[in-house]
């Protein structure tokens, strides 16, 4: 490590307790003789340590600190100079020395026995009460301080092992009294200086003055001019912080809106509650279509019932009940008008694609997609939801063939899955014939069912747009492109409340 | 999607032709069947097409590879014997279960695998294509335990007979409470006091439709070579289809197979009636929907393969007596491009230039969004399903009009939420043990009941929970959000049962209420089981997206 390098990136702190460190070591010493406070030195170490200037031992200490009452006598003066001091000019009665003291009978009584001890008063009986008179020795105490004042006028805490005779003397003294001193074995950490430590304290370099912040004033007045910035550790591991970001799956969801927006599609919308007409009728699923359980789908209690156009439900009656002029058999039974206003949560995006075919502003040629919420009625588990989004749409034009079909779903292969290798092959639903699925190699997942499409049957296009003409329908499955993506296997994961999670999920 | 099984030995001999696994997943694409499994000589087998009963079966498939492979093209051979039995129907089951076909097939022995494959058909069709037995239900009996006439009665539920599987006699009532298939299809016959069942000359009962057959004559064992099948039901045509559909499959197999006569109190009728159905399509109409020249002979060549066939002369589509899907044209172009190849077919781009858009509400909405992600708030997606008890309950409000569920799963989700604020509230519940400040937002739709309209409405909420959260931090963001969307509105104190009295108001836009901004209320606070002070916003973005889109 360049020596001049490392005296320059010492905080201040470090550099006011560096010196001390070849003669004190903890950090009781180092407040002491830097003034320092004693979470500043404590940093400071630990600063120092990471730069491996110093190295920090811990070490187990005993140690004396004041307890209560020892805070109180360093404050209001020891008891028994009170009780000498009260006897300096006559001698006094037990009740007289507390008059004139304010001492308690109980801190008279113990300092009379410290003062006996050591042959200072001499004690007498008068009447009910005690007489006390300073002898000799004890008069010598006017001018010269007791041991244990001596003691408790020093900077606490001590260390044990650091007394001298006379100071342990008072301590045996002091530790029988109540609550003056108290002794405690402790942990104490001492900093020593690494060989790296010495050099730098030798190399005479701490010296420098080093600016630690860049401030407005110093700008203001040009005085950085010439001086140098104390440099910075940073290798240093920084506290966390969590940005605002997108939810990860309403992100993709906009990326889909926008890469869709991008080949030339538009967007399309329709409510959360639908009626079963849109749902499924007018999409020629006859009402007694296995998937039209009513176990499959969340029917709401109120309003039951939607309003529609009855003139749109006559002619989808007609198609269902005897094919209408579509040149279809039509499904040959009798459509239940009223339960085709019944409402529903949404169950499949075609149901907005039913509503913009029946639309007065649908363009032809025309590409159409819908990102939208749909439910079904699913427990919810690790594969399952009550609640997700679909993509759908179509494409409707004068002229369109399977071949057009077989093209838009190609391009999706490339532009949505990012894959050149597909199959296309035959497939099934509902509502359209001829029908095919979609299949790509992706790079990483192998081969995958991406989606699928058809043409929509002309009992669906016919009473819906007024005419026949190829509409070509359809889906995308490409949420296990995003769960790939973001390593997830369980679909709740979609709309996860947690929030570690949501704050750490990548962007890319 | 039904999923059937079968023995691949069993597949192959019926079609003449051993199957790599390879070979099997090409051939399946054109049934819109997937592979789902080889275990050994069992194939699983996923079913796409509801709409054709006939693959759901080995018979069928084998029948299908037939013609795709070349061994066997055309509509599939078939003869019905004209038999005098009767099945003589009781003048009041059109009031029940109307409809019904029988016939009789012989000349082979069961043997184990075709058993199961009988019964597994059996099962498909009446659970999936018969609704749950509703619509149609099937029964095959050991024919000659049987005598004929057979009539198709109604009778009381004090009938008894010894149900499949059971040795003692049971009462029909006692079928339909204690017999676990009574049981589960008890609920069809629930609302009739008269029940069908199938009896024969000899008074003997066969079974009871749509619930069990009898132990005694209504019991198919292995090594029978005389079959009985019938099948009831509340529609004729699908009823015709599904004895159609047997008799292929037995025919298929080199059984014999003779026909009933159902006399109905009105009309004699003989099944199964194994006729054919076309349809025209001109061949202009194949070239234009598949987007490719075809001739004639190539039209007729697809079909054929497909089990179907062509007359170039009278432009007609015949279908089998097994398919019921035909409607429309449409419906046999398709077995042409399945029948051509989809992989034959050269992918056209679509050439026609069309401007592409997103909602225009997604200006407004993506505005929103970014200027919350400026202030450092981690955007929610949360689910739109929620329950009465965390939108009002523990806000300490009352239902402002909310769509319930009446078929609901489990209470957790039985309505749509009508506002985000609890919903990322019970979030800040769940992340209690996770670094503060927590600041989170939600942008989604909410749906209210208001009369008798359901209206949805996009919403923005964010929340901020940390020692020092407060309402000016909330005002703030909302003064901030609304200056820079250039919207202009007002705020009044208002006192909102959520929030502190006092620290609450209502955000005005063209005079009308379009959120709230506030300090969660410490009683609110508490039902959540959050000891962090939380501020929050709630703004109906709806009146902003009708202004910008003016």
């Amino acid at each position: 490590m360049d020596i001049d390098k490392l005296s320059k990136s010492l905080h201040p702190l470090e550099r006011k307790v560096l010196p001390f460190i070849s003669k004190h070591t903890t950090v009781d010493e180092l407040v002491k003789e830097t003034k320092l406070k004693d979470v500043e030195v404590m940093r400071a170490l630990q600063w120092l340590e990471n730069k491996e200037i110093i190295s920090l031992v811990s070490e187990k200490v005993t140690r004396i600190i004041l307890d209560s009452n020892g805070s109180k006598c360093r404050k209001e003066g020891f008891p028994e100079r009170k009780v000498i001091d009260a006897l300096k000019d006559k001698e006094l009665t037990i009740k007289e020395i507390e008059k004139k003291t304010g001492l308690s009978n109980e801190e008279i009584n113990v300092s009379i026995g410290a003062l006996k001890s050591h042959a200072s008063v001499d004690v007498k009986k008068e009447g009910n009460d005690l007489k006390l008179k300073l002898t000799e020795q004890g008069k010598k105490f006017f001018d010269k301080k007791l041991i244990e004042e001596v003691f408790l006028e020093k900077s606490f805490p001590i260390i044990v092992s650091d007394l001298k005779d006379l100071e342990k003397l008072a301590v045996d003294k002091l530790k029988k009294r109540k609550k003056i001193i108290k002794i405690e074995t402790i942990n104490i950490r001492k900093a020593t200086l690494t060989d790296l430590g010495k050099e730098l304290i030798k190399s005479k370099k701490l010296d420098i003055e080093l600016f630690d912040a860049v401030t407005s004033d110093m700008l203001r007045k040009g005085s950085w001019k010439g001086k140098e910035f104390r440099r910075f550790d940073v290798a240093i591991n920084v506290p966390k912080i969590y940005g605002g970001k997108k939810q990860w799956y309403r992100r993709f969801l906009d990326q889909t809106r926008d890469k869709l927006a991008s080949l030339g599609f538009e967007e399309m919308k329709g409510p959360i509650v639908e009626s079963d007409f849109w749902n499924m009728d007018a999409l020629f699923m006859p009402q007694f279509h296995s998937a039209r359980d009513i176990h499959d789908a969340f029917y709401i209690s109120e309003p039951k019932y939607a309003e529609l156009d009855e003139s749109v439900v006559e002619k989808v009656k007609e198609v269902h009940e005897t094919g209408g002029k579509t040149g279809s058999s039509g499904w040959k039974y009798d459509f239940d008008v009223k339960r085709t206003h019944q409402q529903l949560l949404r169950t499949q995006t075609t149901a907005c694609s039913a509503r913009k075919l029946a639309s007065k502003n649908l363009k032809i040629p025309g590409k159409y997609f819908a990102i939208a919420p749909c439910f079904r009625r699913d427990v919810v588990d690790a594969t399952h939801l009550n609640n997700f989004f679909q993509v759908e749409g179509f494409v409707i034009e004068e002229n369109l063939t399977l071949k057009h079909l077989f093209g838009m779903l190609k391009m999706f292969a490339k532009e949505v899955a990012g894959c050149t290798e597909y199959r296309i092959m035959p497939g099934y639903f509902p509502f359209t014939e001829p029908s095919a699925s979609l299949l790509v190699k992706h790079k990483e997942m192998g081969w995958i069912e991406l989606g699928g499409a058809g043409i929509f049957r002309p009992e669906l296009v016919v009473p819906l747009v007024g005419k026949n003409i190829t509409v070509i329908a359809w889906g995308l499955g490409i949420d296990r492109l995003a769960m790939f993506k973001h390593d997830v296997h369980d679909i709740r994961t979609v709309f996860t409340h947690d929030l570690k999670y949501l704050r750490e999920a990548k962007l890319l | 999607m039904p999923t059937i099984t079968f023995s691949k030995k069993d597949f192959e001999n019926l079609v003449g032709k051993k199957f790599s696994e390879k070979d099997l997943d090409q051939f399946l694409t054109y049934a819109k069947a997937e592979l789902d499994g080889i275990a050994g000589d069992e194939i699983t087998a996923g079913l796409d097409d509801t709409n054709q009963p006939a693959l759901w079966s080995v018979e069928g498939l084998a029948r299908l590879a037939k013609g795709v492979y070349g061994i066997d093209a055309g509509i599939p051979k078939i003869e019905v014997h004209k038999s005098k039995d009767q099945i003589l129907v009781d003048k009041d089951m059109h009031k029940v279960r109307p409809f019904i076909a029988c016939f009789n097939a012989k000349g082979k022995k069961l043997t184990d695998n075709f058993l199961k494959q009988i019964i597994q058909l059996q099962e498909k069709l009446a659970e999936g294509f018969g609704r749950h037995r509703k619509k149609l239900s099937i029964g095959i009996y050991p024919a000659h335990k049987i005598k004929f006439p057979v009539s198709y009665a109604l009778v009381d539920e004090k009938v008894s007979f010894i149900p499949l599987e059971y040795k003692t006699e049971f009462t029909i009532a006692e079928i339909l409470k204690e017999h676990p298939k009574g049981k589960e299809y008890a609920w069809i016959l629930e609302p009739f006091d008269k029940y069908p069942v199938l009896r024969d000359a000899a008074n003997q009962i066969l079974s009871l439709a749509p619930i069990i057959n009898s132990e005694t004559t209504g019991k198919l064992e292995i090594g029978d070579d005389e079959i009985f099948f019938d099948c009831t039901g509340t529609d004729e045509h699908v009823v015709l289809l599904a004895a159609n559909i047997f008799a292929q499959a037995l025919y298929d197999r080199g059984f014999t197979l003779s026909s009933c006569e159902v006399v109905y109190p009105d009309k004699k009728v003989f099944t199964p009636d194994v006729k054919t159905h076309s349809i025209e399509v001109a061949q202009v109409d194949f070239e234009n929907l598949v987007g490719v020249e075809l001739s004639s002979a190539k039209i007729k060549e697809c079909l054929r393969k497909m089990r179907c066939d062509y007359d170039s002369k009278t432009s007609k589509v015949t279908f089998p007596c097994f398919r019921a899907d035909v409607m429309h044209k449409v419906d046999a172009i398709e077995e042409v491009a399945i029948g051509f190849g989809y992989s034959a077919l050269e992918p056209a781009s679509l050439t026609s230039y069309t401007a592409g858009y997103i909602l225009p509400k997604e200006k407004v909405l993506r505005a929103c969004r970014e200027l919350m992600i400026g202030l450092d708030f981690q955007e929610i997606f949360s689910m739109l399903l929620s329950n009465k008890e965390l939108l009002y309950k523990k806000m300490n409000v009352k239902d402002f009009g909310t769509i319930e569920i009446d078929t609901y799963l489990s209470e957790t989700y039985s309505v749509v939420r009508t506002w985000l604020l609890p919903i990322l509230l019970d979030m800040l519940s769940h992340n209690k043990h996770y670094d503060y400040p927590q600041k989170i937002f939600e942008q989604g739709l909410v749906t209210l009941k208001k009369d008798a309209a359901v209206i949805d409405e996009e919403h923005l909420a964010g929340l901020s929970a940390h020692p020092k959260a407060d309402f000016t931090e909330s005002k703030q963001i909302v003064d901030y959000l609304l200056s820079m969307l250039d919207v202009e509105y007002s705020m009044k104190e208002f006192d909102h049962d959520s929030f502190i009295p006092g620290r609450c108001v209502h955000v005005f836009c063209k005079g009308k209420v379009i959120g709230f901004i506030g300090e969660l209320n410490p009683k609110v606070l508490e039902n959540f089981g959050l000891l962090m002070p939380v501020c929050a916003f709630e703004l109906n973005l709806n009146e902003v997206i009708k202004e910008k889109e003016a």
